[in-house]
């Protein structure tokens, strides 16, 4: 009986072999930080002395892609798309709110494989991450900061356009910096496997946005009520304005992802 | 027609003999004859029956038909050539009554002749003149009164190379012929263990898998047409490439597969193994079919094999166009095939051919499983409507054969042009990396445009030297192969819904050469036990000038940057280079290959076999620098082979189990749309095939099981199945109750049953089942015939093609899909194909 039974059992062997891996499907959310109070401005001070207290942060996020490894640091300057290093993705847009710990749900399930993930990119863009224009709020915050020259209330609202691009340093290298490029985050560390089912959290922790905005450099757009505002473009040369946007696209410091099996 | 008398052998070849005969009825109101005898001319059949008679000798009209009747109702026991079944001319005399003569002139009967034999070995001549039996007398008793004609046989074409084992499959195409079949290709599936899929369209080859191995089109298969070779060397979408569409299945007379590398006649490419088309025309006279079907499918086809000459001279033609299942699938065909098999002299025959093919087709490509789902795309629709290709063959060929006493030699000169267009767009908007040389642009589409024309020269030969010992015949073979090449090969990019290119990927211009020389010995030293096998010597070399060698530049010049070129003339900082660059290589490989055979033992045969072969590596490779020019494949076998060859039916039952070791296996890359080179994989597995004959059945059914690893990780070599099912089946026979003026209407149906296991794709993910059923019916009266098909009877919605891999075609938004998804490409749905058939002349 058990010679009879051998061929099955190795038929059977044969039948549970794989190639490797899964596909699998998780949800994706994303948050503020979890320190953060629902329905309350968020108080901090940053390393330069600015007691900031913010009213809105609103983030765009177009997607979420992970990766397998981190991309090539040559490419980074040039390639948005580095095919064979993704192992998951989300590929719906959502507003998040940064000052609420509640999660909303990306639109989208995401996708993906067990592949070890060794990082991820945020997409900020509305849609086409090539296109040459897009109206997209990515970022949109307001609040108050006071330090040792005084209060500043502020806002801001930036977009990734045609108002973000960078010339070329070298005229021989026209393809360096593509504006797609300045729509990706990337890579946000993220060590981990996704499993079937699991969940993704983005958490954004907006205090890592203004750690280096000097606030007196802030362009005043108004006295009565007074109110200074972050410049919405790439060629401005104010200290606040660069700050923000860098940290905006800082792959280290305001996002951190999470994986619930 | 050779009549010298046995030197050797009457071992290995058996002439036919009469089984049942059937007297010859007196014509009625017929004028007397005109001579004594009506001597025919005719072919004995592998099935045992006579055809293609021819009146050499005739005694009036009435008495030429009456013995051509009774002659058609004759059964034969066939010819063999080491026991398998073969054609043989044979000459039989009808001798009129002495009643009926003016001047009966009393002879005496002829007795039983001396046998004459000859056979040279392994491919040859057979001239043996069978004892008197055949001689009778229309009417009536023995005559003694008129002289006796030899009935000697002339067997014209090439024996088949001696079994290898139960791993060796000759399969005469027989009645199989009639199972629907849209390509010379699909004749493959009678033999175990292969899979044939297609994601190219009508006139793209189909993707072959066999016993575990992804061949992708014939990479992995040495694939040759009489001995001519089909894969092409240095072709871009695979070294090996095979594009079999040039064959008219009606001209495939029977296929040799021998899976594994087990015969030291085996070259280049025979990884997996070899099948050899060998090509003939068994019904004399002009055929003309005119098919016309589902999805405006058209086939007109026309064959023509003069009376009296063998089934290896034949012409043939056919047209063919179709709109295809769905959405950018039109195609269309022409080919055309001659042959003449001739005599220059009694120890001396030769062939000479040539072949054209031209074809156009679209392709529908592959799509995104989830595009279907949600409604996106239809299952039959195209996300990429300038995928397609043409193919151009051109070929010419001179065999040779010869044999003088114990000595026998062949020799076969080749000339090939082959030109071959495709254009895949695998991965969508994927590919297109941003070089910071070049201007800024979005992905501009990955369709890539492969254009190769190779021109082809070569010869093959052996000779043959036997002997007695032991009392038996042994063999000693020394054969050579040599083919040259001169190829050039150009991969674009079109710019997403123009044909403009916007990238050169590659383009070579390459020669390459692989001679082979190999000594075959065997060896028999009792009547049980048979060891054959020997070594092969495989020298390859490559010349390969890349056209395109310098691509991108890390630091370029300032003030005289490179630009959106694709093949650039400097090197970092604006230093000029040529943007050419030549790579040489060569190596080469010994290749021992032995097969044992014991038995028969009650119709049993055992056997046992191991071998090495190799793959040459593409020349693109080469421009990589990687030295070694081929990937090595170890195989061994065992086996077992049970036949019965009785009056009223034949069978042969095998079964084997198989392993193999390659160091450097082809896996697909979608992303590439063609194979790459991977890593080291072994495979095991088994199988059992069977073929039942009788004289109205024809049944042939094969399974297989492989499990294909990768030898560092033990994961599953992914895309090939590992359990593959067949069953083709003939039957034949008059219909018992019509028979309108007289002559019978001939029944004829086919059918065919695919069954293909869930395979292994890429992360984990297992395809769909295929189970597909062909049917065939046709009735012939006279020289008409009136044919239906059905393939995929039942309709059956299937993924012949499953793949795994990311791509992103624009079809779900505008955010790109990155990571793996299912994709597919369909197999056809049921398709209708009536045919009306005419023959002329000759005889069927």
């Amino acid at each position: 009986m058990k010679r009879a039974l051998l061929p099955l059992v190795l038929l059977l062997g044969a039948c549970v072999q794989t190639t490797g891996g899964e596909v699998v499907s998780f949800t994706a959310k994303a948050s503020g930080d979890p320190a953060v109070v629902t329905g309350a401005p968020l108080t901090f001070t940053t390393p330069s002395g600015f007691d900031v207290t913010l009213t809105r942060a609103r983030l765009a996020v177009g997607a979420v892609y992970l990766n397998q490894q981190n991309p090539q640091n040559y490419s980074l300057e040039t390639s948005c798309i580095q095919e064979g290093i993704y192992s998951g993705e989300v590929r719906g847009s959502v507003l998040i709110d940064a000052l609420s710990p509640t999660a909303v749900d990306f639109p989208v399930a995401g996708n993906g494989t067990t592949a070890p993930t060794r990082a991820a990119e945020l997409w900020l863009t509305g849609g086409d991450v090539f296109a040459d224009t897009d109206s997209t709020v990515v970022l949109d915050v307001a609040g108050t900061a006071t330090g040792a020259m005084g209060s500043f209330p502020f806002e801001g609202q930036f977009t990734i356009s045609s108002n973000r691009v960078i010339p070329p340093r070298n005229p021989a290298l026209p393809g360096s910096n593509p504006l797609c490029r300045q729509r990706i985050v990337s890579p946000i560390a993220f060590d981990t496997a996704l499993t079937q089912g699991a969940m993704v959290t983005l958490l954004v922790d907006p205090r890592a946005w203004f750690a280096a905005v000097d606030f007196s450099g802030l362009t005043k757009v108004s006295d009565v009520p007074l109110l200074y505002r972050f410049t919405d473009d790439q060629s401005s040369s104010a200290q606040p304005d660069k700050a923000l946007f860098n940290a905006l696209r800082s792959a280290v410091g305001p996002y951190r992802f999470e994986l619930t099996p | 027609m050779l009549l010298a008398r046995a030197a050797f052998a009457a071992g290995d070849v058996v002439p036919p003999e009469v089984v049942s005969r059937v007297e010859a009825s007196v014509p009625t109101d017929a004028p007397p004859p005109t001579q004594d005898h009506v001597l025919l001319e005719f072919t004995v059949t592998a099935e045992g029956k006579a055809t293609d008679v021819l009146v050499v000798e005739s005694a009036g009209r009435a008495w030429d038909q009456a013995s051509i009747d009774a002659l058609l109702k004759w059964q034969f026991k066939p010819a063999t050539h080491e026991g398998i079944a073969v054609d043989a001319r044979t000459r039989l005399s009808f001798n009129m009554p002495a009643a009926l003569m003016p001047k009966p002139e009393p002879v005496p009967d002829a007795g039983p002749l001396e046998p004459l034999l000859e056979s040279d070995g392994g491919a040859a001549f057979v001239t043996p003149v069978l004892p008197a039996g055949p001689s009778i007398t229309v009417g009536g008793a023995p005559d003694a009164g008129h002289p006796v004609h030899d009935f000697s046989t002339t067997v014209l074409g090439r024996g088949q190379p001696r079994s290898r084992g139960a791993s060796d499959f000759n399969i005469e195409v027989g009645a199989l012929q009639a199972v629907p079949r849209k390509s010379a290709a699909d004749f493959l599936k009678l033999a175990p263990g292969i899979l044939l899929t297609n994601e190219g369209g009508e006139g793209h080859p189909d993707r072959i898998f066999l016993r575990g191995f992804d061949a992708r089109e014939g990479q992995d298969l040495e694939l040759t047409v009489d001995g001519v070779p089909i894969n092409d060397s240095g072709n871009l979408h695979g070294n090996g490439y095979s594009d079999m569409n040039f064959i008219i299945p009606e001209l495939v007379e029977n296929l040799r597969v021998l899976e594994g590398p087990l015969d030291p006649r085996q070259g280049n490419y025979a990884v997996a193994g070899s099948a050899d088309y060998q090509l003939g025309l068994p019904e004399r006279g002009i055929h003309v079919r005119g098919s016309y079907g589902s999805f405006d499918t058209m086939r007109l086809v026309g064959l023509w094999g003069p009376s009296g000459e063998s089934s290896r001279t034949f012409g043939g033609v056919q047209l063919f166009r179709t709109s295809g299942f769905g959405q950018n699938r039109e195609a269309q065909n022409a080919k055309l095939a001659a042959q003449y098999e001739g005599a220059l002299s009694d120890t001396t025959s030769f062939r000479v051919g040539a072949m054209g093919y031209a074809a156009t087709y679209k392709s529908a490509g592959v799509l995104r499983a989830d595009d279907v789902a949600n409604g996106t795309v239809g299952f039959y629709d195209s996300v990429d409507s300038r995928q397609g290709g043409d193919s151009l063959r051109a070929q010419v060929h001179f065999d040779l054969h010869g044999h003088s006493g114990n000595f026998a030699h062949d020799q076969t000169l080749f000339f090939l042009f082959r030109s071959s267009r495709m254009l895949e767009n695998f991965t969508g908007f994927l590919r297109d990396v941003q070089l910071a040389q070049q201007n800024p642009h979005e992905q501009r589409g990955d369709l890539f445009d492969r254009n190769t024309s190779t021109f082809t020269a070569g010869a093959r030969g052996s000779a043959r030297w036997r002997t007695r010992l032991f009392e038996r015949n042994q063999d000693l073979e020394i054969g050579y192969f040599g083919r040259f090449d001169v190829v050039r090969g150009v991969q674009t990019r079109l710019l997403a819904g123009s044909n403009i290119p916007y990238l050169r990927d590659l383009d070579l211009d390459s020669k390459l050469a692989d001679i082979g020389l190999f000594a075959d010995l065997n060896f028999s030293p009792a009547w049980w036990l048979t060891v054959r096998g020997g070594v092969r010597g495989e020298f390859l070399t490559y010349d390969v000038l890349d056209l395109c060698a310098q691509k991108e530049v890390r630091r370029p010049s300032a003030t005289n940057p490179p630009g959106d070129e694709s093949c650039l003339s400097q090197r970092d900082l604006g230093q000029f280079r040529d943007p050419t660059e030549r790579n040489t290589t060569s190596g080469g490989a010994f290749m021992p290959r032995a097969s044992v055979l014991v038995g028969p033992f009650a119709g049993i045969t055992l056997t046992g076999g191991l071998g090495t072969g190799i793959r040459s590596i593409d020349p693109q490779f080469i421009t990589e620098n990687l030295k070694t020019p081929f990937a090595s494949i170890f195989a061994w076998e065992g086996g077992a082979t049970w036949q019965h060859h009785g009056d009223a039916w034949e069978a042969n039952v095998r079964a084997v189990v198989f392993g193999t070791r390659v160091d450097k296996d082809l896996v697909f890359s979608a992303q590439d749309g063609r194979g790459l080179i991977g890593g080291a994989t072994s495979r095991f597995g088994a199988l059992a095939a069977a073929r039942l004959r009788t004289d109205f059945l024809d049944v042939s059914g094969n399974v297989t099981w492989v499990q294909s690893k990768f030898d560092d990780t033990g994961l599953l070599v992914p895309y090939v199945p590992d359990f593959v099912a067949r069953l083709d089946a003939g039957a034949f026979h008059d219909l018992p109750w019509l028979k309108p003026l007289g002559a019978p209407i001939r029944g004829r149906a086919g059918l065919g049953v695919t069954y293909v296991g869930r395979r292994a794709l890429p992360f984990g993910q297992r395809s769909d089942v295929i189970f597909v059923v062909d049917l065939s019916a046709e009735l012939a009266w006279k020289q008409f015939s009136l044919g239906l098909s059905a393939t995929n009877l039942f309709d059956t919605q299937y993924r012949q093609v499953e793949l795994n891999y990311a791509s992103d075609f624009h079809t779900s938004g505008s955010l790109p899909s990155l990571v793996p998804a299912r994709h597919f490409a369909a197999g056809a749905p049921r398709a209708f194909l009536l045919t009306i058939g005419v023959h002329f002349g000759g005889e069927s």
